[in-house]
């Protein structure tokens, strides 16, 4: 059963539709990472599963029930992490946690050893007195991260956790996160990275514009592409229209054209060497072909047109 | 929850404390100030005694009386005279030692007694000090219409009495011209007392917030309704109009902690831990008052110990702080929830804090507000019901109603935090973000 189902969730801002009939679902033991550029509907689809924003439409069922039909239990079940730093610089990285522990419903006591274990599991030991004020970005991150962590949550909300901060401390990060997973917990991860939703998530549904585009595993997101590889063909385009060339379009799925560059992935099973024999009888003066694995970046350009880092 | 988000404020309060101590000492510091502008402290909370040099050029029976009436009776309360010689004088006057010097000149009695025109007493002030040497002026002016008035009506008698000043006379003539003199005196009495036009201040009691001062007219003086505490308390009726202002700006401050936590996101992070916010709005309201109430203290205990200030009722005034309290943090929660915008918020508390102190006559008695201010606005202002009663509570007998002005204020308090909650909701459900 999953930890987390989101049905046809909708949420406008006047004419702006932020978020558009989104539906996916999370199983415990599982990252799902929703991929998108900034504006894409990311937090405020992750606003409306933890119940800081109603939706105009849709459903958020936890653990199987319905979140608005009791959102204390829900929440009792989750955790969140905002994507902005959501801590008190004034006090400790221990006095945040065990703050935070007191507000998600433990002990006094429960709350301090809780915290002592997640100091030592984020490497914060060292600086667990010092205000959270003179820690660097990475440390602020990792509190940040740990707050949401005291009560144990089935389900963990992570809005973009690693934004701003060093490759070294990003690394610390999501090494951490792998570990959550391990002990089964459910977690919906938002990143604009594709590196990290490659790296990191079991699943992925890329996001745009307030829809999901596309879900999947990373494979079943590249097959969509027409397999594994992809061929980049350099040549003079600037005059070439690829749908008038012979039964070209039956052949090969174009994923991008520019004067310059032609984006394409082979249809059916093919073999490679006659897809390289075939683009290089094409009527155009061909400069280099390269093959490369397809990215996220190559799927999410098919499905809107333009590159996600753009 | 409540204890725990209490402790995590002050504890945040406590490491970072500057804008609360400036918070508080701004009222001290502009306290002592117009108080030291006033006249500076005295162990009795009054102004002080006045203390200036008498030179005596004359040396005769007249300016002995002079001399001697300065420091008499009710004189002696205010007055500190120091009989000396002109240089002595100057060089005191020049050590900032006195606060005037009073000269009775040569043949001054000679020229009084014989009528002569362009007589005068000289009069030197201290340049280096305000309040004292301007009422030495004023004294110095009563007594001149004193002596012109018994020179005009004495003038026929004059010259027996010089003739007595230089000693020609024997004393059965001395006491038949103080029996002539008495006589007149008698028969000027009933155009001298009772007055035909009084002025007095209304009993506050009787008038429960209006406390302005009317002219009557009557032919009986009224006993006066309370027992005024000399000059004195012109640090206790600035502290008291201090403290309703200022507690404003330390109720602003506190409460823009609401910013911050929606700033920061944290009461987004408490959001998604609890669906109800009204702890943690609570929290911020008791936080608030708690911080008052310690700036109250400091304030009223702080500075009546600065200034000398005995608190007449001081159970019934702390009272009337607790519930100004209440009223400040429900007012500062309203603004935050109408404002979530930390620096459009700050412009507007800020000018709303001072309109309420100044209309509600913190800053300036109430009598010297425009007239349409005074009679149709203030009274309904609770800063207004704050600082009258206080002031009253400090100034008047025990008949205050300090209870209809506590309960006034609790219920203001009461429906600001309904109204904060309620607006607080509805922004949350819309998704304001500040």
């Amino acid at each position: 059963m999953s930890l987390l189902r989101v049905q046809g969730l909708f949420k406008a801002f006047g004419p702006l539709r932020a978020v558009d009939s989104v539906s996916f679902e999370v199983r415990p033991g599982e990252i799902y990472g929703l991929l998108g550029p900034n504006g894409a509907g990311k937090t405020t689809s992750i606003s409306m599963i933890s119940g800081l924003l109603k939706p105009d439409a849709g459903e958020v069922f936890v653990a199987g029930h319905a979140f608005w039909s009791d959102p204390q239990r829900a929440k009792r079940i989750m955790g969140v992490v905002p994507q902005e730093l959501a801590i008190y610089e004034e006090l400790s990285g221990r006095e945040n946690l065990e703050f935070w522990g007191r507000m998600a419903g433990l002990s006094s006591s429960d709350a301090k050893s809780r915290a002592t274990e997640l100091l030592e599991a984020l490497t914060l030991t060292d600086r667990a007195k010092d205000a959270v004020k003179n820690y660097s970005g990475g440390m602020k991150r990792r509190i940040n991260l740990g707050c949401a962590l005291l009560h144990q949550p089935q389900l963990l909300l992570l809005d973009e956790p690693t934004v701003g901060i060093d490759p070294q401390a990003r690394q610390n990060i999501l090494e951490f996160i792998t570990k959550l997973r391990a002990s089964g917990t459910a977690i919906l991860y938002t990143t604009h990275y594709l590196e990290e939703a490659e790296a990191l998530c079991q699943r992925i549904g890329i996001i745009d514009h307030g829809r999901l585009l596309a879900e999947g595993t990373l494979k079943e997101l590249q097959d969509r592409l027409g397999g594994d590889r992809l061929f980049v063909l350099e040549a003079d385009l600037k005059d070439a229209s690829p749908d008038s060339w012979d039964g070209f379009s039956k052949r090969f799925r174009i994923l991008q054209k520019t004067e310059r560059q032609l984006v394409v992935g082979a249809i059916g099973q093919r073999d490679p060497s006659e897809c390289l024999k075939d683009l290089l009888g094409l009527p155009v003066r061909v400069e280099n072909v390269t093959l490369k694995r397809p990215s996220l970046n190559d799927v999410f350009l098919q499905l809107t047109g333009r590159e996600l880092r753009e | 929850m409540l204890r725990v988000l209490l402790a995590k404020d002050l504890r945040r309060a406590r490491r970072n404390p500057l804008p609360w101590l400036i918070n508080l000492l701004i009222p001290l510091v502009i306290t002592a100030l117009i108080g030291l502008v006033f006249g500076g402290k005295s162990n009795s909370g009054a102004l002080g005694r006045i203390r200036f040099a008498l030179v005596d050029e004359d040396q005769t029976i007249l300016s002995e009386f002079l001399r001697g009436s300065a420091n008499q009776r009710e004189g002696g309360k205010y007055l500190d005279p120091v009989i000396m010689e002109r240089e002595a004088a100057l060089r005191e006057i020049n050590d900032n030692k006195i606060s005037a010097v009073l000269i009775i000149p040569t043949n001054f009695t000679r020229s009084y007694l014989t009528g002569k025109s362009g007589i005068s007493l000289e009069l030197i002030k201290n340049p280096a000090q305000s309040v004292h040497p301007a009422v030495m002026e004023e004294l110095l002016g009563a007594l001149v219409t004193g002596l012109n008035a018994i020179a005009r009506n004495l003038q026929s008698e004059f010259p027996d009495w010089q003739e007595v000043i230089e000693g020609q006379r024997d004393y059965k003539e001395i006491s038949r011209l103080i029996e002539r003199a008495g006589d007149k005196l008698k028969q000027a009495e009933k155009f001298i007392n009772p007055p035909l036009v009084i002025y007095e201040k209304d009993a506050p009691g009787a008038r429960a917030g209006e406390g302005g001062a009317t002219n009557s007219v009557a032919g009986v003086a009224k006993p006066a309704a309370r027992k005024a505490s000399p000059a004195s308390e012109v640090f206790g009726y600035l502290l008291a109009g201090m403290a309703g202002m200022f507690l404003l700006f330390v109720a602003n401050n506190a409460m823009t902690d609401l910013h911050r936590e929606l700033r920061q996101r944290t009461l987004v992070r408490y959001h998604t831990l609890h669906e109800r916010l009204s702890p943690f709005i609570a929290s911020k309201v008791v936080f608030t008052v708690v911080v008052l109430l310690l700036s109250s203290a400091i304030l009223i205990i702080g500075g009546g110990w600065l200034f000398g200030i005995e608190w007449r009722q001081p159970l019934a005034f702390a009272a009337v702080c607790f519930a100004y309290a209440c009223f400040a943090a429900g007012l500062m929660a309203v603004l935050v929830a109408l404002v979530p915008d930390e620096r459009k918020a700050g412009a507007l508390n800020t000018i709303v804090s001072m309109g309420l102190g100044m209309a509600g006559g913190c800053m300036f008695p109430p009598q010297s507000l425009p007239a349409f201010l005074r009679d149709h606005v203030t009274p309904l202002l609770p800063t207004h019901w704050f600082v009258d009663t206080a002031r009253n509570l400090q100034y008047s007998g025990g008949d205050v109603a300090w209870p209809l002005a506590l309960g006034k204020l609790l219920v203001a308090s009461l429906l600001l935090l309904a109204l904060a909650a309620w607006l607080f909701r509805r922004q949350f459900r819309e998704g304001v973000r500040p």
